[in-house]
């Protein structure tokens, strides 16, 4: 058992953990986009272990559909996460480099160029990750396109959740729970960064998988948060006592 | 002050660690807080028990009546507020008369360093003593300032030397020489405009100061209502 594949499983755990546990708001009708976020998240990385991913992939024929299933799951999970951590955090110009024109153009031409190179790849039976076809130019380009989006979604939205794990304006658990979920964001841009440049090793599994788990971390201190806040009764601002004031 | 106790039983009459004292004995600082402690526990003035020691010695000959400034510094605006209603419904029967929250609970340290200060005060108080300005304004807006420079800020101000004490909580009011109904007596004096303009001001504050906690909330509850 290598470390990556402990970080794998990790990550599909605590991403399949954390979305039951949204599960009952879910069916209130509270932030139902993070809850689908979270399961969406829970198929991906669950998609990219070989026990689901040869059962899965059977189901669909036998010709790795599942895997374009998994990019296409991948592309949604960003999609949710820029649009709702652009509001989360404030943020306008990175709203509009995620939900404007040029974000939305990104998020198209990846959808389509992702089909495109994986209907022109010789894929005929089934392989987890499609390692087995890693001579083919067309997987390369394929697998780097299944970066291209999660890293520029993470580009713009890492940015103002660490500049808020800095900011003491929020409350402490806040800003746990966004420096969590910008550093793997930022783990995110570097990995995509990194295989630009050739192998990475065990770092190739291990990376975007202590990504997820690091952003999963970080909304779920937010979730937490959330409860705890809704429990608590508001608080009355003018009987605190203000030693600024007097 | 008392050569024939051992430190158990200074520790036992002050109620101070005793591994704090031992230590700040090691270090041959003790702490300005311990000389008080000791100095009540053994029913001597503080303030000249202070001033025996090196850099305090002028504390005792400091200590004055503190200016209606000051003490007004130490009304919150709840008291005013009510003096100011009052005195609307006074009539020659029924003066209206202030009633001020105990000093415990309305010392304040900020508001007596804004009412003592000529315009500079924390650039001259960084000058004098070489903590840095942003680290004196870190300390006033936690409701905190050390010893050193609570003393040193009235020492610059003109004002009795032992009032940075009695805000900080460090001395009792009437130690540094702040009499009981000190504050009562301060806004009796003032003149209806003054009333009404003292109110204004402390609303204003408190008024910047809500709309920043109303913002944090705000920013704190998109937060949530989008990540959790």
């Amino acid at each position: 058992m290598t470390a990556g594949f402990v970080v794998q499983v990790l990550a599909f755990a605590v991403s399949a953990l954390f979305a039951l546990i949204r599960l009952p708001d879910a069916i209130r009708g509270r932030n139902r986009s993070m809850f689908a976020c979270l399961v969406l998240m829970a198929v991906s990385t669950g998609l990219s272990l070989s026990v689901f991913y040869e059962f899965i992939d059977s189901l669909l024929g036998g010709v790795n559909v599942a895997n374009l299933v998994l990019r296409i799951s991948l592309y949604a999970v960003f999609t949710i996460l820029g649009f709702k951590g652009a509001a989360a955090f404030g943020a306008p110009r990175a709203r509009s480099a995620v939900a404007g024109p040029v974000g939305l153009a990104v998020l198209g031409a990846t959808v389509l160029l992702t089909i495109y190179f994986f209907a022109v790849s010789e894929l005929p039976y089934t392989s987890t990750g499609l390692y087995a076809f890693d001579d083919q130019e067309s997987v390369h380009i394929y697998a780097h396109l299944g970066r291209l989006y999660p890293a520029y979604v993470a580009a713009c939205i890492s940015l103002p959740a660490l500049a808020a794990s800095w900011n003491r304006r929020y409350r402490p658990a806040h800003r746990t729970g966004s420096g969590l979920f910008g550093a793997g964001l930022a783990v995110v841009v570097v990995f995509a960064v990194l295989t630009l440049f050739g192998k990475l090793g065990a770092f190739m599994l291990i990376l975007p998988f202590s990504a997820v788990i690091l952003v999963v971390l970080g909304l779920t201190v937010m979730w937490i948060s959330h409860r705890l806040s809704t429990r608590r009764p508001k608080a009355n601002l003018l009987r605190e006592r203000y030693g600024n004031v007097s | 002050m008392a050569p024939e106790e051992s430190t158990a039983d200074l520790c036992r009459r002050t109620g101070i660690k005793r591994s704090t004292l031992a230590q700040q004995l090691v270090r041959g600082k003790v702490s300005v807080s311990t000389v008080v402690s000791a100095a009540r526990a053994y029913g001597q003035d503080p303030v000249v028990t202070l001033s025996s020691f090196e850099g305090y010695q002028d504390l005792a000959a400091g200590r004055r009546d503190p200016t209606p400034e000051e003490l007004i510094s130490q009304v919150p605006y709840r008291d005013i507020l009510r003096y100011l209603l009052s005195r609307t419904d006074a009539d020659e029967d029924h003066p209206a008369a202030p009633r001020v929250a105990e000093y415990a609970e309305s010392i304040a340290v900020r508001p007596w360093f804004e009412a003592v200060d000529p315009g500079d005060l924390r650039q001259q108080l960084s000058a004098a003593t070489g903590i840095a300005p942003q680290n004196i304004s870190a300390q006033l807006t936690a409701g905190r300032l050390a010893p050193r420079l609570a003393i040193q800020a009235a020492r610059i101000a003109g004002v009795s030397l032992t009032s940075g004490l009695v805000v900080t909580g460090v001395l009792q009011p009437n130690e540094g020489g702040w009499p009981p109904r000190g504050r009562e007596a301060a806004l009796a004096e003032l003149s209806d405009a003054e009333l009404v303009a003292l109110a204004r001001d402390r609303l204003d504050a408190l008024g910047k100061v809500l709309r920043k906690r109303e913002q944090d909330e705000k920013y704190n509850h998109a937060l949530l209502e989008n990540l959790g």
